[in-house]
């Protein structure tokens, strides 16, 4: 449609609504922003809405310092960083596998990881404990990734697995007459053929590690190996919340999600675009 | 060259891997023969007050007077440490000592004996004389032998009044239902509501008052009766009880908008003057008390002064058997794994840790800051004690009631008291009636003990 043939008004109203959908996501960070300068008594006896009559920072310092997020932070960037890296490498690797190389058991070996997808953490949660507990890597790192890894491939590899069936196998057979041998077209011609997809992914998998909690906080003790999501929820409790704390840990932790967005928001426009089609 | 990237990006991957497995490895040293360590799962928020001095006070304090014990503990909080404890349970990995419930939510480890009888320890150290009665008494645990030591005694019931609010509109703090019933119209044409409540989360209305109110319906120890099928929930007595619940909101007393009131929001409107009374627990005082963080207080020690703290007024209707009554629980303690065995270092260490936690200094100064109210213990101090206004009433809050009576969360398991729970919520909005609650309640009730 031409641009010039959009009347004043249908661009307005456009606007109007475009608006009004980003004030309606935009607000509520705006307003967790706002209530971690509060204290939990102003917070208690005042506008839940208003601004801080007072700015406190004091919730700020007494969540990074004393609180010891900064443990719990490094320890999220951690999990998050090597599950990403580690599922999106795999589960594209995977992926070429099960779509480019035929053999007889391709289907049963696709299907078996595919099934972890219907597992629900909860539903696993004893057993792997007890896994984890044998092997000896209760309340290490490892004892978390492995986890976060596993359950992270089956719908890596599914996704991957679908996309990698798109490309044509000419471009696959081509390469191979030049020579080169599955690593070298994997690696240059068919993992940069599926950034959309690794793109979806990465999200996908960020956004799950980062806000995991039962399983991280399952697998660990003390704060050592703790993630952010664990300390959040010692502001919260059935009996009472203090609610400035709360809400300030929970700003700190939204801050690597928001600057995740802001540099790859173009591939994660794109991503989800492409994941949404194929998927 | 992209072929190299990749594989840079793959041995780096593996490298940071490794890397973190190498960290993991050199954090699991493990103890000298002349060293105890003991495993501690403690329930530890940073809501509770004075939580983060509580590691100075109480861990480290210790941990500084028997070098010889090293202490591993691990912190959880609300339901992440139940999922804990099941799961260590589960694995056999239970931890040496335990911050367990007296029933309710631990009662499998009760039941199972997971947890050590610690009355032969308590007999051998002559303990039982400064501890109360009640946190003595093995029969009000969930095994019925002395599986923890409480830390305190719970009143599930503390009416607040606000006198600002009574004073504004020249009234008294009511004794009985029909006063409280009668300042109704005038508190709520001044604006002001009746009895704040916060009854969203159905274990409110359960906990802080129909426990109190079917213990004065249906007597002491009714609990009992129930199980042992002397009694039924569908009697006349706590169909009674649950109708008083309903005549309340019927009255006016409670506001159908305490129905959609969180719990977390119910203080602040009390301290706000929202209404001239408050029900909650007695837990509920450390909220009000000056933040040591901030230095701010929800109610400031002036203003506590016209904060009174009591039980529920007598409720002069026809059925009730008794009145000055509250509903009453043993608090969270401290329990030892049950394989630790007898006589053996680890079994000592790990009680020399539980007198401590349960010990005079650690529960004073669990009362200075707020977070318990009643200690189990006789002789803590309070004389010795700075407290606030607020505090102070709280230490005195015993002399306002002459029974105790169950608590049913503490004395029911959840398939039972949480169709009442339900049923509670449900006669405040008017869509069940005492009967039918009753009846839902048996019918759990019935169903429950045919699975035991």
């Amino acid at each position: 449609m031409d641009n010039r043939s959009v009347s004043i008004v249908t661009k307005v109203f456009i606007y109007l609504v475009m608006s009004v959908f980003a004030v309606l996501s935009i607000y509520p960070i705006f307003w967790l922003l706002l209530q971690s300068f509060k204290t939990n008594q102003v917070y208690l006896t005042t506008n839940k809405l208003s601004f801080p009559a007072e700015w406190f920072f004091g919730n700020y310092e007494f969540v990074w310092v004393r609180g010891g997020f900064s443990t719990f932070f490094s320890n999220s960037v951690i999990y998050a960083v090597i599950t990403v890296v580690l599922v999106v490498l795999l589960s594209n690797m995977a992926g070429f596998a099960f779509a480019k190389i035929r053999y007889k058991i391709t289907p049963l070996l696709h299907g078996l990881f595919v099934v972890g997808i219907l597992l629900t953490i909860q539903s696993i949660l004893i057993p792997l404990f007890l896994m984890v507990n044998a092997v000896g890597l209760y309340n290490t790192r490892l004892g978390v990734l492995i986890p976060y890894i596993g359950l992270g491939l089956p719908m890596g590899v599914y996704l991957c697995t679908d996309f990698m069936k798109g490309i044509h196998d000419e471009l696959l057979e081509a390469a191979r007459i030049d020579g080169a041998g599955f690593l070298k077209i994997f690696a240059r011609i068919v993992f940069p053929m599926c950034a959309p997809v690794s793109v979806t992914l990465a999200i996908i998998t960020f956004t799950a590690t980062w806000n995991e909690f039962i399983l991280m906080n399952l697998m660990t003790a003390g704060d050592k190996y703790k993630a952010i999501p664990a300390a959040v929820g010692r502001f919260a409790g059935t009996l009472g919340s203090d609610y400035g704390k709360l809400f300030t840990s929970l700003s700190i932790s939204l801050i690597p999600i928001l600057i995740f967005y802001l540099i790859f928001r173009n591939q994660i426009t794109k991503g989800v675009a492409a994941g949404s089609v194929k998927g | 060259m992209k072929t190299k990237r990749l594989l840079a990006l793959l041995l780096a991957s593996l490298m940071a891997f490794a890397f973190v497995a190498a960290c993991d490895s050199g954090g699991s040293g493990s103890g000298t023969d002349e060293e105890v360590e003991l495993r501690v799962l403690n329930y530890f928020s940073l809501v509770n007050p004075g939580a983060l001095e509580e590691i100075e006070r109480v861990w480290d304090a210790f941990e500084k007077a028997h070098p010889n014990i090293k202490i591993v503990r691990e912190d959880e909080f609300e339901e992440p440490f139940h999922n804990a404890t099941e799961a260590h349970a589960a694995a056999g990995t239970l931890p040496d000592v335990l911050y367990v419930w007296p029933s309710g939510r631990s009662t499998t480890l009760h039941s199972q004996r997971q947890l050590k009888d610690l009355g032969p320890l308590v007999a051998r150290d002559g303990l039982a004389q400064y501890y109360s009665p009640e946190a003595m008494n093995p029969a009000l645990q969930g095994g019925g032998y002395l599986a923890m030591i409480p830390r305190g005694l719970t009143a599930t019931n503390a009416f607040y009044v606000n006198l600002e609010v009574l004073n504004a509109v020249g009234l008294e703090p009511a004794k009985t239902y029909s006063e409280l019933k009668a300042q109704v119209p005038i508190l709520r044409d001044a604006g002001y509501e009746t009895v704040l409540m916060a009854n969203e989360s159905t274990w409110v209305m359960q906990s802080c008052l129909f426990s109190l109110v079917a213990g004065r319906f249906m007597g002491e120890g009714w609990e009992t009766k129930i199980h042992s099928g002397e009694a039924k929930f569908t009697d006349p007595d706590f169909v009674a009880a649950l109708d008083f619940i309903k005549t309340m909101y019927d009255d006016g007393v409670l506001d159908q908008s305490s129905l959609v009131l969180d719990y977390g929001d119910s203080p602040g409107l009390f301290a706000t003057n929202r209404a001239a009374y408050y029900i909650d627990g007695d837990w509920r005082v450390g909220d009000f008390l000056t933040d040591a963080n901030t230095g701010e207080a929800l109610i400031d020690p002036a203003r506590q002064e016209n904060i009174l703290m009591t039980v529920f007024p007598e409720i002069d209707l026809p059925g009730v058997k008794f009145n000055r009554s509250n509903s009453v629980v043993l608090a969270t303690g401290w329990g030892i794994n049950a394989n630790l065995a007898d006589g053996s270092a680890k079994l000592e260490a790990a009680w020399t840790l539980v007198k401590w936690l349960v010990g005079q200094e650690t529960l004073t100064f669990l009362v200075e800051t707020g977070g318990i109210g009643t200690p189990s213990r006789l002789d803590v101090d309070f004389s010795a004690m700075t407290l606030e206004p607020l505090q102070v009433t709280g230490t005195k809050f015993g002399d306002e009631y002459d029974r105790a009576t169950a608590v049913i969360d503490g004395v029911f398991d959840g398939p039972v008291y949480t169709p009442l729970n339900d049923g509670l919520q449900a006669l405040g909005f008017g869509i069940q009636t005492p009967q039918q609650v009753a009846e839902l309640t048996q019918a759990a009730f019935d169903a429950w003990k045919a699975a035991q």
